[in-house]
């Protein structure tokens, strides 16, 4: 009755019809920026994310989070009410978050071997596709694996932040560069600086200024200074226009300054406010 | 400010003798947790259960988180779970 592909079985589940691409490829929290958003690999999210998750059309169409369609994702947590038949198992997944069902169809031997491994009140990573069955929302899994180092529930949940933020930056229409290591201690006044109100200068500086969200201060008061129209003036930018114009408090800013001068990039003109690029430009 | 909710934390065992066991939670606070079978002295321990008060949780799960677990990233973790992203989790 079920034949040995994947694909076969979760259609007849679901009452036929349903085409979803197989994607075992890992999670990629790196895209780079020429990668469409609709191909994309495992999405971190939590149960929360899924079941404020709308669907785009009936109940066959593809999941939205933060307005990006996702089939695919991976989740961690706490495996409860574990029931094992002959043609699947099912478990409800606990992360904290929430409480959502789960399947997982034994359509190969690697299915019932990774299952008989998985007990009640394990910590597992789930890797699988979202559904909608009769209203409900449902994740099929193709993959449980239990997790063994618990740094990894740590990660799992900076890993959906990090996707939020990434996902919520493309949204807006910025282009994200290399995304590099998140310091929290920073990320707080630069994401609230920098969302959409940004105007982007001239072309001439569109690579320093696109915008990721995980400039350090430093770089943007380097950046700022070193625009043409503050090149241009002759007694420099005043600190208090930096802390506006780049949504930093003042005390951060002289931070920047009194690093950014230590470097002899920047120095002081008619007095200890104001600052220009020793560039040229 | 939980106390009588279900909470969630990890502990660092610092003293665990029968029923209660103390230790240190992720943000420096000393925490009693009541209900946990014996756990060796220096491992982290995962705990969801009730806050009987301020400091001090009933179990009703808990995982072995062992001893090599990383509380500062956990505990930045905790704060943007409670904080700016709370939409995500709570």
């Amino acid at each position: 009755m079920f034949s040995s592909s994947q694909l076969d079985a979760t259609s007849a589940f679901a009452g036929g019809g349903f085409s979803f691409t197989q994607q075992t490829q890992p999670t990629d929290s790196t895209p780079s920026p020429a990668k469409s958003r609709e191909t994309q690999g495992l999405v971190p999210v939590t149960v929360k994310q899924i079941s404020e998750a709308s669907q785009s059309g009936d109940e066959k169409s593809n999941f939205v989070i933060n307005g990006v369609d996702v089939t695919n994702v991976t989740v961690v947590g706490m495996v409860f009410e574990k029931v094992g038949r002959n043609t699947d198992v099912a478990f409800i997944l606990d992360d904290g978050t929430g409480r959502m069902k789960c399947r997982r169809w034994m359509n190969e031997n690697f299915d019932t071997i990774e299952m008989e491994e998985i007990l009640e009140g394990m910590y597992v990573r789930v890797n699988g596709h979202l559904k909608s069955f009769q209203g409900a929302k449902q994740l099929v899994a193709f993959s449980v694996r239990p997790v063994t180092n618990f740094d990894e529930v740590t990660f799992h949940f900076i890993d959906c932040i990090h996707n939020h933020l990434q996902t919520k930056s493309q949204g807006e229409g910025l282009t994200p560069t290399q995304p590099q290591l998140v310091d929290t201690s920073l990320s707080t006044p630069m994401r609230n600086g920098l969302n959409g109100s940004q105007t982007a200068p001239s072309s001439q500086l569109s690579g320093q200024f696109s915008i990721d969200g995980l400039k350090s201060c430093d770089q943007l008061v380097l950046d700022y200074l070193q625009q043409p129209s503050s090149i241009g003036q002759e007694k420099g930018i005043h600190r208090d226009e930096l802390s506006r114009q780049l949504k930093f408090p003042v005390e951060k800013i002289m931070e920047s300054i009194r690093s950014l001068e230590e470097e002899g990039l920047i120095y002081s003109t008619i007095d200890e406010f104001h600052y220009k690029s020793t560039a040229s430009g | 400010m939980h106390v009588g909710k279900k909470v969630r934390a990890v502990v660092h065992v610092t003293q665990s003798d029968g029923e209660i066991t103390t230790g240190k939670s992720t943000d420096e606070h000393q925490l009693i947790v009541k209900g946990l079978p014996h756990v060796s002295l220096m491992s982290y321990v995962e705990v969801i259960g009730i806050a009987e008060s301020d400091q001090s949780i009933r179990a009703e799960t808990w995982t072995n988180f062992g001893n090599t677990f990383d509380a500062q990233s956990y505990n930045q973790v905790c704060q943007l779970a409670n904080g700016e992203f709370k939409g995500l989790f709570l």
